[in-house]
């Protein structure tokens, strides 16, 4: 499997288009964009192996940042080098940075206005419930067994009641993480 | 100077979070809203809605706060503060990506912050929640979305662009 990344066959200026393309049509999320990757990348145009697009995934999900970027990132890299990876997320985040400052000039702009309120009312309440179902379907994931429900209820209680820095409490979790799993087989799984 | 802080602030969220957008919502809403009163709750709330109905990546959400606090400056500074840190490491790890993979350390460690994460981001809700839901109609919107992006596959999206013209109905 590793020997087939590396191949850099596309040119910066095509990996940059598809991207942007990807970046300006993938309304919905992270599974709706990594859809748009397996049609354009491995079915379209060839550039990965299935296989290759799944190892990639994994690899944006394990490293800081947004994941999708990184996997893009990932895919540009393999392709053409640095220029392959600068060309995937100008592409990638072009658009929506584009559509975020319009956006954000009306939100200043018309912030008084009675219908944005009422909009933004409505907004903020599935905010909320959008932001519930994340911490929902993680649980049933991830939540498997009373060592990490009990990881679970610490770091809650830990932020909502006594207001710790949340970049320390995720920290001590990776250590006590290896230090809980570390040295037993249960880390691969 | 407090432009700066809010770079760095973005590009060290992005440099130690893994697991992308809505684990990192603890951590903005600390800095941004608790710490440096930047932004109140309601507009942070906004920011994530809005992050959430562009296509690509929540995390474009920081431009909006950038640009909300700073102007054009801090929404440009933004979004270099926000990629920069993946474009570096990802790079890295494009070289060492099976090592990285099968690492021990690695990979224990994310079995504790997995599970951590969910902890912080339930805390998150919760103060969200506090803040959003002030009456009948906004508490039904949120258990409907809820209900909806739990349990069909309706796209986020068309939910939250949905509770808008709800709540502009009502309202």
């Amino acid at each position: 499997m590793q020997e087939a990344f590396f191949r850099a066959d596309a040119k910066t200026k095509e990996i940059f288009l598809v991207f942007l393309k990807i970046g300006a049509l993938a309304f919905g999320g992270v599974y709706s964009i990594l859809t748009f990757f397996e049609r354009e990348l491995v079915k379209k145009r060839k550039w990965l192996r299935h296989d290759e697009f799944v190892e990639s995934v994994v690899i944006g999900q394990l490293t800081p940042g947004a994941p999708i970027v990184n996997t893009g990132i990932f895919i540009g890299y393999t392709l053409n080098k640095l220029r392959g990876a600068l060309a995937t997320v100008v592409g990638l985040v072009l658009p929506s940075f584009v559509m975020v400052l319009i956006m954000a000039y009306i939100y200043i702009k018309y912030k008084e206005i009675a219908l944005l309120k009422a909009i933004l009312k409505g907004v903020g309440a599935a905010v909320v419930g959008l932001i519930t179902s994340v911490v929902y379907s993680m649980s049933r994931n991830i939540l498997k067994d009373y060592k990490s429900i009990t990881f679970a209820v610490i770091a809650f209680i830990c932020l909502a009641v006594f207001k710790l820095n949340p970049i320390v409490l995720i920290i001590t979790a990776a250590i006590a993480g290896f230090l809980l799993y570390g040295r037993s087989a249960e880390w691969k799984s | 100077m407090e432009i700066l802080k809010f770079f760095w602030t973005l590009f060290y969220i992005n440099l130690f979070t893994i697991g992308g957008g809505f684990v990192m919502l603890p951590l903005l809403q600390r800095e941004i809203v608790d710490h440096y009163h930047w932004l109140t709750n309601k507009e942070f709330i906004d920011s994530v809605a809005i992050g959430q109905v562009t296509p690509g990546p929540l995390t474009i959400m920081n431009v909006f706060i950038g640009y909300k606090i700073f102007g054009l400056w801090g929404a440009l500074g933004a979004v270099i503060c926000t990629y920069l840190p993946s474009i570096v490491i990802v790079t890295i790890v494009s070289y060492y990506y099976l090592q990285f993979k099968t690492s021990r350390i690695v990979n224990s460690s994310l079995k504790g912050i997995r599970p951590a994460v969910i902890g912080l981001l339930a805390a998150v809700a919760l103060t969200l929640g506090k803040t959003s839901l002030v009456d009948m109609p906004t508490a039904a919107i949120a258990v409907g979305s809820f209900s909806i992006i739990a349990f069909t596959k309706l796209d986020a999206t068309f939910v939250i662009i949905g509770a808008g013209l709800i709540s502009m109905l009502i309202n």
